[in-house]
């Protein structure tokens, strides 16, 4: 018998409060089909009408995670406009608050995917940790969510030596924890043999529906806009971009918890070659007719502005493209032919938001008597089908 | 004697709905969120976050509510049996925050739903949440 | 490959279809087509070069005509592909054949600008609300949108 799903709506970031339709046979998906437009703001319109500087803080409010990613992406992309070249100093420091931010949401999703197959122990671990990262967050920029650092020519509030020493120290509590999950997920078969398998992406696919960012690593591309088409400082540090080719879920967390290391990496090196200086130079007012595309790698992926300036006060066009949205097709191509009982973790695995996890699910009541269920029920079929698997499935291993 | 206990179990073990209602960022969703983790623990409190209106007594909304999400905001405030609380979380479901003058996002919740409390910021902090959800059990005392 | 080579191997091979290439800031180079051989351009960027990353489509709206830019980048740089299109008869090809992951930019420009995209597999809309009207299109600059009043919970 087939029957229809929806999942949804509720999704926020940008234009991405989402309802998923699927087309069920029995337990296998057949075919998925997404609608969004449940949280368009209307903020492309909205930067119409604001200046620049008023754009930094609505910029901010795209997204609740990756809020540091969209100021970073559209002031780069303002500066080059300006033709104004940032402080070092605060260039620097930018980049330090850009992998904290990586660092707290890729916490945050491996809590989400630990939750969503099973393993409610470790989110409850990761997002404890994740307060540590907040912690620091919060002492530099005074707040946990919209640091609201970015500014033209620099940042708005230093770094000190006090904060350095604090930092640096957290972050070896980070790194201790972060190797005992790597422990933890390396003996822990559950995790393993749940994720592996789930989400087949293939490497063609990934290219063709342009994914971006974990996804498409995970498939085995190499893509990172921070070695591609370095922006602020990131010629200059050095780090690897983490990839994997096993293209399902367990790839895409692989791919998180390398990325996770080489963040710590970069912090520190940040931390220990700080430069002196001012950290943020004065900006004109006015922006000479031009057009920019700016890219920015977020914790989700390639996020993208394009801006277009006509010389007055206020930016003629303001495009914005986020991560998520890159994601969706493959998504849709992830999901087909899966389970439904792993529709939870193939939608957690590109990182939507985390609220979305915590939404209904519903079964549209189509002809052929529908039913209804809900997110928890979802989640623990999901859990059900995390206890029928063969463990002693050779061909799985934890790729450390 | 019934009615006690139910009205003594509602103040002791407020049951909570969070609502995104669409139009925000998604930063007052994760300060709900962390403030039911071990750090902040709502918890304590008695507060359990449920997935379904049914089962709750308290519906928290954040964000704005968009247009597409107009009339799917108002089902599941209506799912939620009486007597049920609104609370509008941070400045978006308050005011509209940034959002305000767009042309998809109605300017707060308060245009839609009734709202026994408002909690200000943008995000607000896990603790005023914690207090915001205190304040309202004692009002129901 | 450096920038400099890839343009000017773009230069020569696609000199019938494109105009005005030219390296407008570091990594990032910009061309000219128009609209019939966009999908040409876009095989031929993707086949010869391995250009095949859309980043996304960003619509324009200059008054007389609609300016359509695509974004495509390898790991060398970034190629922005303009179109223009004229107000009266804004219609663009579809570039799903070439890119299938464009299929959500170019839903997107349809809602926001009232574009006709031809032979798109999917023409639904998709960001604005089930209810909203014919024919408006947000992203238009001679758009403008009057906020209803509101009402003042308590107040008078
Ligand atoms: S109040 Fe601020 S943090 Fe909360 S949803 Fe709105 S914009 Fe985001």
């Amino acid at each position: 018998m087939e029957y229809k799903v929806s999942l949804g709506p509720q999704h926020p970031a940008l234009h991405e409060a989402i309802s998923l339709r699927m087309t069920l046979d029995g337990e296998v998906i057949r075919d998925a089909d997404l609608k969004l437009g449940y949280s368009h703001r209307g903020i492309e319109k909205l930067a119409e009408e604001r200046s620049y500087i008023q754009n930094i803080y609505l910029t901010e409010r795209i997204c609740g995670i990756c809020s540091h990613s969209h100021t970073t992406c559209f002031t780069q992309g303002v500066e080059q406009l300006m033709e104004l070249v940032p402080a070092r100093r605060g260039l620097y420091i930018r980049t330090l608050i850009a992998e904290l931010e990586r660092v707290h949401s890729h916490l945050l999703w491996l809590g989400v995917a630990g939750q969503e197959s099973g393993f409610e122990s470790f989110f409850m671990y990761t997002w404890r940790d994740r307060e540590v990262v907040l912690d620091i967050l919060e002492w530099i920029s005074g707040n946990r969510v919209h640091y609201a650092m970015n500014t033209f020519g620099g940042v708005r509030r230093d770094v000190d030596e006090l904060q350095k020493k604090k930092i640096l120290d957290s972050l070896g509590l980070l790194k201790k924890r972060t190797d005992y999950y790597l422990n933890l997920a390396a003996s822990e078969p559950t995790f393993v043999g749940r994720l592996a398998g789930v989400g087949k992406l293939s490497r063609q696919q990934a290219i063709d529906l342009c994914a971006v960012g974990p996804t498409l690593r995970a498939s085995g591309v190499p893509m990172d806009v921070r070695k591609d088409d370095p922006y602020a400082v990131y010629d200059e540090i050095p780090f690897e971009v983490s990839t994997a080719d096993s293209c399902d879920v367990l790839g895409r967390a692989v791919v998180r918890v390398k990325e996770l290391i080489q963040s710590y990496h970069i912090i520190e090196y940040i931390l220990n070659n700080l430069p002196a200086g001012p950290f943020k130079v004065k900006a004109p007012r006015k922006v000479k007719p031009n057009e920019v595309y700016s890219r920015y790698e977020a914790p989700r992926g390639e996020n993208v502005h394009y801006i277009r300036s006509n010389g007055s006060e206020k930016p003629e066009r303001l495009k914005v493209r986020a991560p998520t949205l890159a994601n969706y097709p493959a998504t849709i191509a992830m999901l087909k032919n899966g389970f439904i009982a792993d529709i939870p973790l193939i939608f957690a695995a590109i990182d939507p938001c985390i609220c979305c996890a915590e939404r209904l699910v519903q079964l549209d009541d189509v002809r052929g008597g529908g039913r209804v269920l809900r997110f928890s029920e979802l989640r623990a079929m999901a859990n059900e089908r995390a206890k029928k698997i063969d463990y002693t499935k050779k061909d799985i291993a934890w790729p450390f | 004697m019934i009615e006690r206990l139910v009205h003594w179990s509602r103040v002791k073990s407020p049951w909570v709905l969070h609502l995104n209602a669409g139009g925000g960022c998604n930063g007052c969703d994760i300060e709900i969120l962390a403030a039911l983790m071990p750090r902040f623990d709502l918890e304590r409190f008695g507060v359990q976050l449920k997935g379904t209106p049914r089962h709750a007594d308290v519906m928290i909304c954040t964000g704005a509510i968009t247009l597409q999400n107009r009339d799917r905001v108002l089902r599941v405030y209506e799912q939620v049996p009486e007597p049920k609380f609104g609370v509008a979380a941070g400045a978006c479901a308050r005011a509209g925050c940034v959002y305000r003058g767009s042309y998809h996002t109605l300017v707060g919740i308060d245009q839609l739903l009734p709202v026994n409390a408002y909690v200000p910021g943008c995000p607000f902090r896990p603790a005023a949440l914690i207090d915001a959800v205190v304040k309202l059990l004692n009002s129901v005392k | 490959m450096n920038p400099e080579t890839i343009l000017a191997k773009i230069q020569g091979d696609l000199a019938a279809c494109i105009q005005d290439a030219a390296l407008v800031a570091p990594r990032r180079i910009q061309l000219k087509a128009r609209p019939e051989q966009l999908t040409a351009v876009l095989a031929r960027l993707k086949e010869t070069f391995g250009i095949a990353h859309l980043g996304t489509i960003s619509g324009v709206d200059l008054g007389e005509n609609f300016e359509v830019i695509y974004h495509l980048s390898n790991a060398d740089v970034t190629v922005s592909v303009r179109i223009l299109t004229p107000r009266r008869d804004p219609r663009i090809p579809s570039v799903c054949p070439v890119i299938p992951g464009a299929i959500l930019y170019e839903r997107e420009l349809q809602d926001m600008f009232g574009l006709v995209v031809e032979n798109i597999p999917d023409p639904r809309p998709m960001l604005l609300c089930d209810d909203w009207p014919e024919g408006q299109f947000p992203l238009r600059k001679d758009w403008k949108f009057e906020r209803p009043a509101e009402i003042i919970p308590g107040g008078k």
